[in-house]
């Protein structure tokens, strides 16, 4: 398993990771969403948005994500019908 | 300026398998660029049962002797955005790089799905655009140098992903 960008967030980087791979090939796959890691995940992203904070990454990554990159799929469909309605009026 | 690419190959292994390996492909002997991998963010759309994930994805790489100058720190920064439907058997995933976006960015776009002629296997489409907004006569340099750089690095990661799921069926065939 791969290494976080923040040393210290490895270990539990890790943890979530090996209770992700078998959450999706054993249950998303097969048809079951519901949740299985969401508290290792919540302690993960704790350490791991103080390391972005650390290595002035934050901005950065906020900037890119404005960008919504699935233009095509249902998340983005109420915005650009939204911007339709704003055409009309 | 910008240049595109677009490459469509197959794995000889089942979409679930190549799906999963996506996952694991870091660490692999052809990524040792790689140092880092995070999930910055993970979900699944309720009204779609689609999962979303946002990776960010640290890299060392190594930079031509005349770029030297263009990019003194070569690490770089890479965002990977994800969506998996498991009912239609579609995989997309968007990467960019976050930093030297001045120099180049690269977008590339992959479709990882059902083989269309042999359901054992998975198709993946690979679409990329290389950006270049350098003005000093570099551009077309930068840009063919990053079109060149970028295909060895598809190979490469082909490469990783098959040793990634070699390595998966072998252990499922042990486990078997």
């Amino acid at each position: 398993m791969s290494s976080s960008i923040g040393e210290k967030c490895t270990k539990i980087k890790q943890e979530y990771d090996s209770c992700f791979n078998s959450w999706y090939s054993e249950r998303f796959l097969k048809g079951d969403a519901s949740p299985m890691c969401d508290d290792l995940f919540f302690k993960y992203k704790d350490c791991l948005l103080k390391t972005l904070e650390e290595k002035k990454l934050d901005t950065l990554l906020a900037d890119a994500r404005k960008e919504n990159p699935f233009p095509n799929t249902s998340t983005s469909s109420s915005s650009s019908s939204s911007t339709e309605s704003g055409k009309k009026e | 300026m910008v240049k595109f690419y677009q490459h469509t190959f197959s794995f000889e292994h089942a979409w679930d398998n190549v799906t999963y390996a996506f996952w694991l492909r870091y660490p692999n002997p052809f990524a040792s660029h790689v140092i880092g991998c995070d999930v910055i963010d993970r979900h699944v759309d309720p009204d779609t049962g689609v999962l979303r994930t946002t990776r960010l994805i640290h890299k060392q790489g190594v930079m031509p002797r005349w770029g030297r100058h263009l990019i003194k720190n070569a690490d770089a920064y890479i965002v990977e955005e994800s969506e998996v439907d498991p009912k239609t058997q579609t995989m997309v995933t968007r990467t960019k790089n976050l930093n030297h976006v001045r120099v180049m960015q690269v977008e590339e776009t992959l479709t990882f799905t059902v083989h269309p002629e042999n359901p054992k296997w998975t198709q993946v489409k690979t679409e990329a655009r290389i950006v270049s907004e350098m003005r000093w006569g570099l551009t077309g340099r930068v840009e063919n140098f990053g079109i060149t750089k970028f295909m060895d690095n598809s190979v490469r990661a082909r490469k990783g992903m098959a040793h990634i799921l070699e390595r998966l069926r072998h252990n499922a065939a042990l486990a078997g």
